[in-house]
């Protein structure tokens, strides 16, 4: 068969999002790939510099509906290093288990997606079953199911709710135990292994160049984890383990990347647990200490010049906001605002991954990045 | 075991009674007799699609269900249960308000649900609609209807042919596979007594029916212009010759068992000779069935329609009540795989130690069924305030069980194994089923071919097996099934270079901050 030029996209059951893979494929064999995003590019960058500190947290939110939680997370550390406010231990801890409970629930809707994309639908819903145990928790701190909106400059959004601590620890313990069985039905069956083992190499070195961050280049055996290499919050303090893949010498491959966003699933749990019981008491989650007019004086804090950024380990990747006051001039608002999306520098070098390999290879790779095109897109 | 549905006789012995009080009185008294075959034979085909068309709803239901019971998900069953139970466990009395107390029989009819399974029964409600193990009442057959409304979807969408598709080839790939999808039914009986067509050497004729409709799927790929159905099209027929030639061998060999290429003489040799062909031929069992899911694609052979890749495969472009009969007919060859498996290997339409296996005891359909039944009024009995002396009533039933129940119940079964594999497996590349059939399949059926000539030319004696063979063949299937179906040894592999679970390293400390 003569080559030809597929374009799987924007409308595609592999793209997982909006955005187009154009693939010159030879038979069945890939030969070159293009990947074309910014199907939808809201702007949200431009937006943010006509909302004030703390209508940005809404839109960050919104960056990824995989992983609303994390997203606001970020902007949050990088206003409050831009505003100069200093965080209560107790809502660092609260703020902690909000980000690794997204995390959990952003593995799983992975995994979820992951499956599927290979023909099984089985492990699909049942990791949207243990998914939704994460949910009910984050719907406890946020009041919402999808867009949380939790975390405030200064601390969160309220306390955690009677009877939380208790909800969670079963929770957690049922999804440890139930994440067992979704794991061996896929490390077990020879048909799953034979589907991802071997396919979509991805170098370390090249991973590194090219900017490729979180789980992804953790799979390639480097050991770079924001948590762990740069620790913000209260991470030093909790019992955990970064999850590394042992890869082979040709590079991580999907069973790698499956492998290490496992691994990462049971040490957040692990850290949540851990959260819960080293959590100092007290009511205090919310910045109390000096001013606490945090908006109102935004204009003195945040300077003409100033900047603020904070590497941040989301559920992708390093995600970073970089944010510049505008002092008197721009008021509330910042002058400029920058994200930094960690899928956006992943999904091109996932494309180029799949060259070489077949057609039915393209969702075995493409799904095993875990790509989310709100952020990419922004 | 005697048949005693003598169907076909009947039916023939009532035509020829019509025939002979109305033609055979007329000048045309000669044409009497054809009369009666052609309207026997008309009568009997008419059985046999009514049955199969009727009782495929029994494959979608267990499709759906048993499907979702392995997916552990809320099904209509859920959905069913808000009418009488709202949500959060609250009742809704929304009968209260219809007019003229015409509510006063739903209102009964949910006290009378709410009793055996709502609030009022033994288990919370509130408990079993968070927790989505529970899935409802399965007695009320919910999702049943679910196919009708899915017909009547489909029969009122538009038919459309793509604007460059080649439309001659694109209108006339339905009606092969359709086509070719329902003439495999002439084929298959149902019962010694129940069949459309008998020809000699029918097992041949079907197989080669069988292997038709993957020319439809070809014809249906290339001539959509479509990439997608292209390439589906293409990875169905590549797929044909990885998995079609150790199916005929496999069936070759259980023909060669039987001494004959006729699907009844098949099923009735294993009756006369006391032994089911699973118990002589395990491993021609496992080939029929891995080349049976291929051939009637379904995961984890289904790559012609990838939906993750190909978007639907060959069948992309269409659309409308054709797309609905090409999915139905993928279902009726589903069935016909079952059926097909129940007859070669199952005993066709045998009662289960009825007198295969037990051939010593005398009346041992009264004995076993007495057994049985027995066991099954216990049940009962354990279960509820029934009195144990129901407990031969099943006995009766049991026997007058007519036979094609029993080989549609043994279709049934299988087609839930075809369900278990599609809820279990993922999907495999094409290149992956073109190695693995030229590599494992094919060798494999030509070891159960020999295995199958061997036993035909020097065991079999005429008459019954003597049942050390198929007791020794079981237990050694049973032992090479337990042996490769334990784990490998996880120290070994943890040596290899590339071992089949990689295990994931914890460096160092949590940060490099906790060592100051």
């Amino acid at each position: 068969m003569a080559e030809m030029w597929i374009s799987m996209g924007p409308q595609h059951p592999m793209t997982h999002g909006l955005w187009t893979l154009k693939v010159k494929v030879d038979g069945e064999t890939v030969v070159d790939t293009i990947p074309d995003l910014g199907y939808i590019h809201r702007g949200v960058e431009k937006i943010c510099e006509s909302r004030d500190f703390t209508k940005i947290t809404t839109y960050c939110d919104r960056l990824c509906y995989a992983s609303a939680n994390t997203w606001a997370h970020s902007y949050i550390y990088a206003a409050e290093d831009l505003l100069g406010v200093e965080v209560p231990e107790r809502a660092e801890y609260i703020r902690v288990i909000a980000v690794e409970l997204q995390r959990i629930a952003s593995h799983l809707i992975w995994l979820g997606a992951f499956c599927p994309d290979i023909g099984n639908l089985t492990a699909f819903v049942w990791c949207l079953r243990e998914r939704e145990m994460m949910m009910d928790l984050l719907q406890e701190l946020g009041g919402s199911r999808m867009h949380y909106n939790f975390p405030r400059i200064g601390g969160v959004k309220r306390d955690l709710p009677i009877g939380f601590a208790m909800r969670a620890r079963a929770k957690l313990n049922l999804f440890l135990n139930r994440i067992q069985e979704t794991e061996q039905m896929l490390d077990e069956s020879t048909v799953f292994l034979v589907r991802t083992q071997g396919v979509g190499y991805a170098k370390p070195e090249e991973m590194v160049n090219w900017g490729v961050t979180g789980p992804n280049v953790r799979a390639g055996g480097v050991n770079y984890d924001v948590r762990w290499a740069h620790p913000y919050s209260v991470y030093d303090e909790l019992d955990w383990n970064v999850s590394v893949e042992r890869p082979s010498i040709k590079g991580a491959d999907s069973y790698d990347r499956y492998r290490v966003r496992v691994d990462e699933m049971r040490e957040s749990a692990k850290m949540c647990l851990d959260a819960l019981d080293k959590m100092p008491g007290g009511a205090e989650t919310h910045y109390t200490e000096g001013d606490p007019m945090i908006l109102g004086k935004s204009k003195q804090r945040a300077e003409e010049g100033q900047t603020g950024f904070h590497h941040f380990e989301d559920s992708r990747g390093e995600s970073m906001f970089y944010l510049a006051g505008g002092g008197e001039q721009r008021g509330k608002h910042p002058y400029r605002i920058s994200i930094r999306s960690p899928m956006f520098l992943t999904i091109p070098y996932a494309a180029k991954c799949m060259i070489g390999y077949k057609i039915a290879d393209i969702p075995a790779i493409m799904g095993s990045f875990d790509p989310c095109i709100g952020e990419t897109d922004r | 075991m005697e048949d005693i549905f003598t169907v076909r006789e009947w039916v023939g012995e009532l035509t020829q009674f019509i025939a002979d009080n109305t033609i055979g009185k007329t000048s045309l008294s000669d044409y009497s007799e054809l009369t009666a075959n052609v309207m026997t034979e008309s009568i009997m085909a008419v059985t046999v699609f009514g049955t199969i068309m009727g009782t495929i709803l029994a494959l979608l239901w267990i499709e759906r269900k048993f499907f979702a019971r392995i997916m552990d998900r809320r099904g209509a069953t859920m959905a069913l249960r808000s009418l009488w139970v709202g949500e959060g466990g609250e009742h809704v009395d929304w009968y209260d308000d219809l007019p003229f107390g015409t509510g006063k029989p739903i209102r009964w009819l949910n006290g009378f649900l709410n009793d055996t399974a709502g609030n009022a029964s033994e288990y919370e409600t509130v408990h079993r609609t968070k927790d989505r193990g529970y899935h409802g009442v399965w007695w009320m057959l919910p999702g049943l209807i679910q196919n009708v409304a899915d017909g009547m979807k489909f029969m009122t969408k538009e038919w459309m042919v793509p604007a460059k598709a080649d439309k001659f080839i694109f209108e006339v790939a339905p009606f092969i596979i359709i086509t070719s999808t329902v003439m495999i039914f002439a084929f298959i009986p149902l019962s010694s007594n129940i069949f459309a067509a008998n020809p000699e050497l029918s097992l041949i004729f079907m197989m080669a029916i069988f292997g038709i409709a993957p020319l439809g799927v070809f014809f249906a790929g290339w001539s959509s212009n479509n990439k997608y159905t292209l390439l589906g099209g293409i990875r169905s027929a590549a797929q044909l010759t990885a998995y079609e030639i150790p199916l005929l061998v496999t069936v070759l060999s259980v023909a060669v068992i039987a001494g004959s290429f006729n699907i009844i003489e098949i099923a009735e040799f294993q009756m006369t000779s006391g032994v089911w062909n699973i118990f002589l031929l395990p491993l021609g069992a496992a080939l029929f069935l891995t080349t049976m899911v291929a051939e009637v694609e379904r995961i984890p052979f289904d790559m012609p329609e990838a939906e993750a890749e190909l978007v639907e495969g060959w069948w992309t472009e269409y659309g409308g009540m054709r797309w609905g009969l090409m999915f139905a007919s993928e279902y009726l060859r589903s069935y016909a795989a079952c059926l097909l498996f129940a007859i070669f290997f199952l005993g066709g339409w045998e009662m289960p130690f009825g007198d295969s296996i037990v051939g010593i005891i005398p009346n041992q359909d009264l004995i076993l069924g007495a057994i049985g039944a027995g066991l099954l009024g216990l049940a009962i009995g354990l279960r509820s305030e029934y009195p144990a002396l129901l407990a031969p009533a099943p006995l009766v039933l049991m026997s007058v069980v007519p036979p094609t129940a029993w080989l549609l119940m043994k279709a049934w079964l299988m087609f839930a194994v075809f369900v278990w594999i599609r809820a279990s497996l993922h999907r495999i590349r094409s290149d992956q089923i073109l190695e693995f059939g030229w590599r494992w399949l094919l060798p494999l059926s030509l070891v159960n071919l020999a295995m199958a000539f061997w036993l035909r030319i020097s065991v079999w004696q005429g008459g019954e097996w003597p049942l050390l063979i198929p007791v020794l063949i079981t237990a050694i299937a049973l032992i090479l099934f337990v042996i490769l179906g334990i784990d490998e040894d996880t120290s070994e592999l943890e040596g290899r270079t590339r071992p089949y679970s990689v295990y994931t390293e914890s460096k160092g400390p949590a940060s490099p901050r906790s060592h100051e």
